[in-house]
């Protein structure tokens, strides 16, 4: 299936794009910068990676530049989306900058909003069934000091994608949510020892979330194998409470 | 409007409605076609491949005239 993916370039986006090429799935990746992951991709699985760079915190031009005869256009048929990348923006709730609050919103909230329209009207001008994930986080289930303001961008997509499944499950459109626990990507490398530690204690299997665990499970809801399943949250956390 | 009418006929077979219909001017989309909001969501998308115009992006939609005034089409 050909399958769109946002936030290919590292961490966990490059995690599912290399399961689901391995899956022999068509990958279409957007990022807002290059990067070697990306060149690897295009050179192992040339013909079946296609990429294009395109800034999120602009969510109509990124939609223009993606949605678009050259790369996704109607006649590419899509069979998935994955809304996986995110800005992360972590502050006090009395340090509240409007207009980092704006840029977070921008990338995590409003252009996975407009992809999802898009993706959507694809699959009903080719009648596919697609299945929408969006990578949303623990810290939309469990407080966590500092990420309220992220917390709140990650909720707002899980109740988004709630209400998508609720609404397009007639035209055999999924929509499903992935949280993760905290991973050793570069969005958590602003993690001092302490705080892993602390997060670590926290969940049940004793350590910091497998990036690929959360790719596989992304790759699972994609596929037939998960055709009963929209409207849920699956938490890939190590069991955090 | 020959292409508005195929487009039409194919979501309506989609519903499984087989019946012939007229398109007049004052053809409503729901009353007269029976579409709701989805077959509609669908037409504009099928008008928008075609016709580079997305039909219901500047306000409601209700008849056959309304579709063919975005469009410029007579």
């Amino acid at each position: 299936m050909n399958v769109l993916l946002t936030g290919v370039s590292r961490g966990l986006g490059a995690q599912i794009c290399e399961v689901l090429l391995r899956e022999g799935h068509s990958v279409y990746g957007v990022s807002r910068a290059r990067s070697e992951v990306v060149s690897r991709f295009e050179s192992d699985f040339g013909g079946r990676f296609f990429f294009r760079c395109a800034d999120l915190s602009s969510p109509d031009d990124a939609r223009r530049a993606v949605f678009c005869d050259e790369f996704v256009g109607n006649r590419v048929p899509l069979g998935g989306f994955v809304s996986n990348a995110a800005q992360a923006y972590g502050d006090l709730v009395s340090n509240i900058s409007p207009a980092r609050l704006e840029s977070m919103f921008a990338v995590n909230v409003f252009s996975p909003m407009l992809f999802t329209k898009y993706a959507i009207r694809n699959a009903l001008f080719n009648g596919s069934q697609c299945s929408i994930v969006h990578i949303s986080s623990i810290s939309a289930h469990t407080g966590y000091k500092g990420l309220a303001m992220y917390a709140a961008s990650k909720a707002a997509m899980e109740a988004f994608s709630q209400s998508t499944a609720r609404e397009w499950g007639g035209r055999g459109i999924r929509s499903n949510a992935v949280a993760p626990g905290f991973m050793q990507t570069q969005m958590s490398s602003a993690l001092s020892p302490e705080q892993r530690d602390k997060i670590c204690a926290r969940a049940s299997l004793k350590r910091l979330t497998d990036a690929t665990s959360v790719a596989e499970t992304v790759a699972f809801l994609l596929s037939p194998k998960a055709s009963s399943i929209t409207g849920q949250c699956i938490c890939v956390d190590c069991g955090a409470v | 409007m020959g292409k508005i009418a195929l487009m039409i006929r194919q979501i309506r077979q989609n519903k499984g409605i087989d019946a012939p219909f007229e398109l007049t001017p004052d053809t409503s989309l729901r009353e007269d076609l029976g579409f709701d909001s989805f077959d509609l969501a669908e037409l504009t998308v099928r008008i928008e491949d075609e016709f580079g115009i997305d039909v219901f992006e500047t306000g409601i939609v209700e008849n056959v005239f309304d579709i063919c005034e975005k469009l410029n089409l007579k």
